[in-house]
């Protein structure tokens, strides 16, 4: 009954006129985005933060959410049509999609993964919805130190499922833990490497970080390369045959029940979901060997497990204020700018954005669905602007958005600092996303570490005493003992391989 | 010599100057007790891990045999960096900018997206002035007239 109660009031606000806006808004942002290699959503997100800050809190998450949805079906879209991954969770749609098109069923590829993520879309907002509710409860059990274990787990679990090196990966989530400490010490009021620089006695903003990291790192990254494009097949008929939509509902159910499980665990995402589910797919298969030469369910298990993953990050985010993967930290960034502090008092304390925002990711999915099929051939055309009229407009927008922040050219320089700090990190192999997570977490984890050495009179065995903390730094242990273990090093190894 | 130019030993060298420079930069900040931590506690805590495991990343870089980094492309990365400092010192003008020099979002526009457009590889000035053009109109509308941001499109006359 309180589920109805609470879908009721989601959907009254989900669907007033401004809020269908922004939904369409972000849907439209990210299905562009999702078309266009070569900028991605973390980088969309990182540069809208700013504009953000003038909407109503509500408004705001819910364009972002379209955002970040909105790229996994345009992603599909120019993997399929152009052999072209839009994005880093369609790639594996290139392997079939792209020979599904070139077979003449461009039409049905484009509908099954449209459907496809529609279903998943569906399925990932109800299982938010049925979830959200016991975690918070659970949530708000949780004493300081309880808190400091969990985050230690999610910044663990993030690092073991993103790609490349585990050690390179926690000192990144060290680094960004070191970069939040600057500002004003909350305790004390003493200022910690603020070298007399009056913006930064506030901490660094979060947005400008963001935007040199991953925007401006990656436009001077697809700079350095040249791309080289090739025609889009025309679409004929939109409609699977009998025997296409037999093969697909299963793999969609399958993908869909895979991707929502990844999308959960921190570190895991679309990328992960879609990967994972094409390789179930094809383990499962009766005919493995038309697998990369254009089998429907390796169009239709991956493009409803990424979409579904996009939906369940959300959960660990939204209930306990813990993001699993860069796009998630970004959304709490864009909560700490309109002054909520994410966590368990989110649901309690602002029902109407909560369960508003949850309400609008289905109606966003339809939007997508309606937005996606009939204009197909307008996003396609978008893929002929070259790389070198977009540089420039990105850039442009980047700085115009981080100079809004606070009305200061400050900000601005910061965005060109970090934008060589982020080209760094990619010439060394450093992951830009544990960083992110430990900038964004950092500030709170060392109020909770603080917080919980004060309460147990500076023991830290108080970590060790609790039972919701003892069985997450277990948790946290377990994986990174896992870790090193050389045949699970070898697996993931080779998985990564597959990806890159 | 070709694994001290390897990205893991270079990423352990980054991660220990971060870690000194942390330290140095912290060392006024008290440390306090366990109890009662100072300002000092967790950013020294940190820089030391940050040096162990820069420590650790570099030493073992030294006994594998690594991925060599790339030699960065000097060109995009100069050019989009000055193209930004530029905006930033242009769009709102500083007290070290001459007052004849114009100021405002149309003249940091054209140069952010001048010295951007050197940045790649290809550079047909008609194209340049086309963007430049299409991106004026777009960031008045969207920012000056649909978002009423409080900026000046160009100092002293809008």
């Amino acid at each position: 009954m309180d589920l109805l109660h609470n879908l009721t009031l989601g959907f009254g606000v989900a669907l007033t006129f401004q809020n269908l806006f922004y939904a369409l808004v972000g849907c439209m942002v990210g299905t562009l985005i999702g078309v266009l290699p070569g900028i991605g959503p973390v980088a969309t997100i990182a540069m809208l933060l700013p504009i953000t800050f003038h909407l109503p809190p509500t408004a705001a998450l819910i364009m972002l959410a379209g955002i970040y949805y909105g790229a996994q079906y345009g992603g599909s879209t120019t993997s399929i049509l152009v052999n072209l991954p839009g994005e880093a969770s369609s790639v594996v749609t290139c392997l079939d999609g792209y020979q599904m098109a070139r077979n003449g069923r461009a039409g049905a590829a484009l509908s099954i993964s449209a459907l496809g993520s529609f279903f998943a879309g569906t399925v990932g907002t109800l299982i938010i919805v049925v979830f959200a509710e016991p975690l918070t409860r659970m949530a708000q059990k949780f004493g300081p130190a309880d808190y400091c274990s969990l985050m230690a787990l999610g910044l663990v679990a993030a690092v073991v499922l993103a790609s490349g090196s585990v050690l390179k990966a926690i000192a990144m989530v060290f680094l960004g833990l070191l970069f939040g400490l600057v500002g004003t010490d909350v305790n004390t009021g003493a200022q910690r490497f603020t070298f007399d620089i009056p913006e930064l006695s506030d901490g660094i903003d979060f947005a400008p970080i963001a935007m040199g990291l991953f925007g401006i790192a990656e436009i001077v990254v697809n700079l350095e390369r040249r791309m080289s494009r090739s025609g889009a097949i025309k679409v004929t008929s939109l409609w699977p045959t009998r025997e296409e939509a037999r093969r697909a509902w299963p793999a969609v159910v399958r993908g869909t029940a895979l991707g929502s499980l990844l999308g959960v665990l921190p570190g895991g995402g679309p990328t992960l979901g879609a990967f994972s589910a094409y390789t179930l797919e094809k383990k499962l298969s009766k005919t493995p060997e038309i697998f990369g030469k254009g089998a429907v369910e390796g169009v239709a298990a991956p493009e409803a497990a990424n979409n579904a993953a996009a939906q369940t990050s959300f959960i660990p985010m939204l209930t306990l204020g813990i993001p699993s993967n860069a796009v998630m930290a970004l959304m709490v960034g864009a909560m700490i700018i309109q002054g909520i502090q994410p966590g368990p008092e989110v649901m309690t304390k602002k029902p109407d954005l909560f369960w508003g925002m949850i309400a609008s990711m289905w109606v966003g999915n339809l939007m997508l669905v309606i937005i996606n099929l009939p204009m197909i051939g307008m996003w396609v055309k978008l893929l002929t602007v070259p790389y070198r009229f977009l540089a420039p407009a990105i850039l442009l927008f980047c700085c115009i958005g981080a100079y809004s922040l606070q009305n200061s050219s400050f900000h601005v320089l910061q965005v060109a600092m970090f934008g060589v700090v982020g080209y760094m990190f990619v010439r060394l192999g450093c992951e830009g996303a544990p960083f992110l997570l430990g900038l964004v977490l950092g500030p709170q984890m060392e109020e909770y570490f603080r917080r919980a050495m004060l309460l147990s009179r500076g023991d830290p065995m108080v970590f060790l005493q609790r039972p919701i903390s003892l069985g997450l730094l277990i948790a946290t242990a377990i994986l990174l003992v896992l870790m090193a273990l050389p045949s699970i090093k070898k697996a993931r190894e080779e998985a990564f391989q597959e990806e890159g | 010599m070709s694994r001290l130019l390897s990205k893991d030993f270079l990423s352990g060298v980054m991660f220990i100057a971060f870690g000194l420079t942390a330290l140095w930069f912290g060392r006024h900040l008290q440390m306090g007790t366990t109890v009662r931590m100072g300002p000092g506690y967790v950013p020294h805590m940190l820089a030391y891990i940050m040096l162990a495991l820069g420590g650790v990343i570099s030493v073992m870089a030294l006994f594998t045999q690594g991925e060599r980094t790339e030699a960065p492309q000097w060109r995009p990365i100069t050019m989009v960096t000055i193209g930004i400092v530029l905006f930033a010192v242009l769009f709102e003008p500083m007290s070290f900018v001459p007052a004849f020099v114009p100021a405002g979002l149309i003249p940091s526009l054209i140069v952010l997206v001048l010295i951007a457009s050197l940045g790649g590889d290809e550079f047909k000035i008609t194209e340049v002035i086309f963007n430049m053009v299409v991106l004026s109109i777009l960031c008045i509308i969207v920012f000056k007239v649909g978002l009423q941001m409080n900026i000046s499109v160009l100092r002293g006359v809008w």
